[in-house]
């Protein structure tokens, strides 16, 4: 009952926002703020940078909004966007050539982390590791349970091209968390075997 | 048969890993979630709206702007060319619909080599 409360109220302020009503709008990005900001310092892994493109996020669907069809939560909506904003983001600072490179993508994550004295966990700085475009696509498929379709039409690739880096990113991270390690030394009599 | 039974628990091990390594990601990224988020209030969200608003209005009227101008200057450059110089105005048709024809057939071809 509750939930179909949320979801008319929800309804309701995107029809008033769709008519231009900023206090509905503003309504609607304040309740999903923090899970806007939360998603992109995932992808980003720099909380600066979420809430740089967080605002990023919110101009554009105010110019979109037109093309929100409701076929989709809202939610949904939102992490579209936000992953189109970084990825444009990530291809202009290339060509712009101020790419810092991979390595310094999840420091900036870690140094949060500490100052507020929790323990960092080793399984973000491996996925810190990947590209952007391998990053994305596991986030979105083991965290936020998204279809590997939705997915590909979010970053414009096919089902089976994110199926395939979200498959080569987990075993990249496997490697990085030296769990790959585990299996020469647990399984060598299976391998002379084969 | 020995074969495959190898096979099949090497395969069920490599799932395992790949099980252990997502469980372990959720639990980096739920770490994050519990991250606290400054949500400013309600009139910063509203003032940055009608910011935008207006920003997309201004954006109209300017796109709109200089597509009825570039519009205004090709139709006095065409009416002049019909009355005084319909050659060069048989010219510039003859030209454009060759244009558009190879533009269309390129971006086809594009498509269906892609797809």
């Amino acid at each position: 009952m509750g939930e179909s409360e949320d979801y008319c109220r929800m309804d309701a302020l995107i029809k008033n926002a769709k008519k231009g009503d900023h206090l509905a709008f503003a309504m609607l990005f304040k309740e999903n703020y923090p899970f806007l900001v939360k998603y992109l310092m995932k992808i980003t892994m720099n909380p600066d940078t979420a809430e740089e493109l967080a605002q990023e996020t919110m101009a554009k669907c105010v110019q979109k909004i037109h093309l929100y069809n409701g076929q989709s939560k809202f939610t949904t909506w939102l992490v579209s966007i936000a992953t189109n904003t970084y990825i444009d983001q990530c291809r202009k600072k290339k060509r712009e050539k101020n790419w810092q490179g991979q390595e310094e993508v999840y420091r900036k994550l870690k140094w949060h982390f500490e100052s507020r004295n929790e323990e960092w966990n080793d399984c973000l700085e491996a996925l810190g590791k990947l590209p952007e475009d391998v990053r994305i696509p596991i986030i979105l498929k083991h965290y936020y349970g998204y279809s590997y379709e939705e997915i590909g039409e979010w970053m414009k690739l096919s089902p089976g091209t994110i199926k395939s880096r979200v498959h080569n990113g987990i075993k990249s991270v496997r490697r990085e968390l030296k769990l790959g390690e585990e299996t020469e030394s647990h399984y060598p009599e299976q391998r002379t075997s084969r | 048969m020995k074969k495959q039974k190898v096979i099949i628990l090497n395969s069920e091990h490599q799932d395992k890993q790949d099980f252990d390594a997502i469980h372990d990601l959720q639990e980096g990224l739920q770490r994050i979630d519990q991250f606290p988020v400054y949500t400013p209030n309600l009139q910063w969200f509203e003032q940055m709206v009608i910011q935008e608003q207006q920003n997309k209005r201004k954006k109209l009227i300017r796109d709109l702007s200089v597509f009825f101008m570039i519009a205004l200057i090709i139709l006095s450059g065409m009416i002049v060319s019909l009355y005084r110089m319909p050659a060069i105005f048989i010219l510039v048709q003859i030209i454009t619909s060759i244009f558009i024809v190879l533009y269309t057939s390129i971006r086809i071809m594009k498509k269906a080599n892609h797809v």
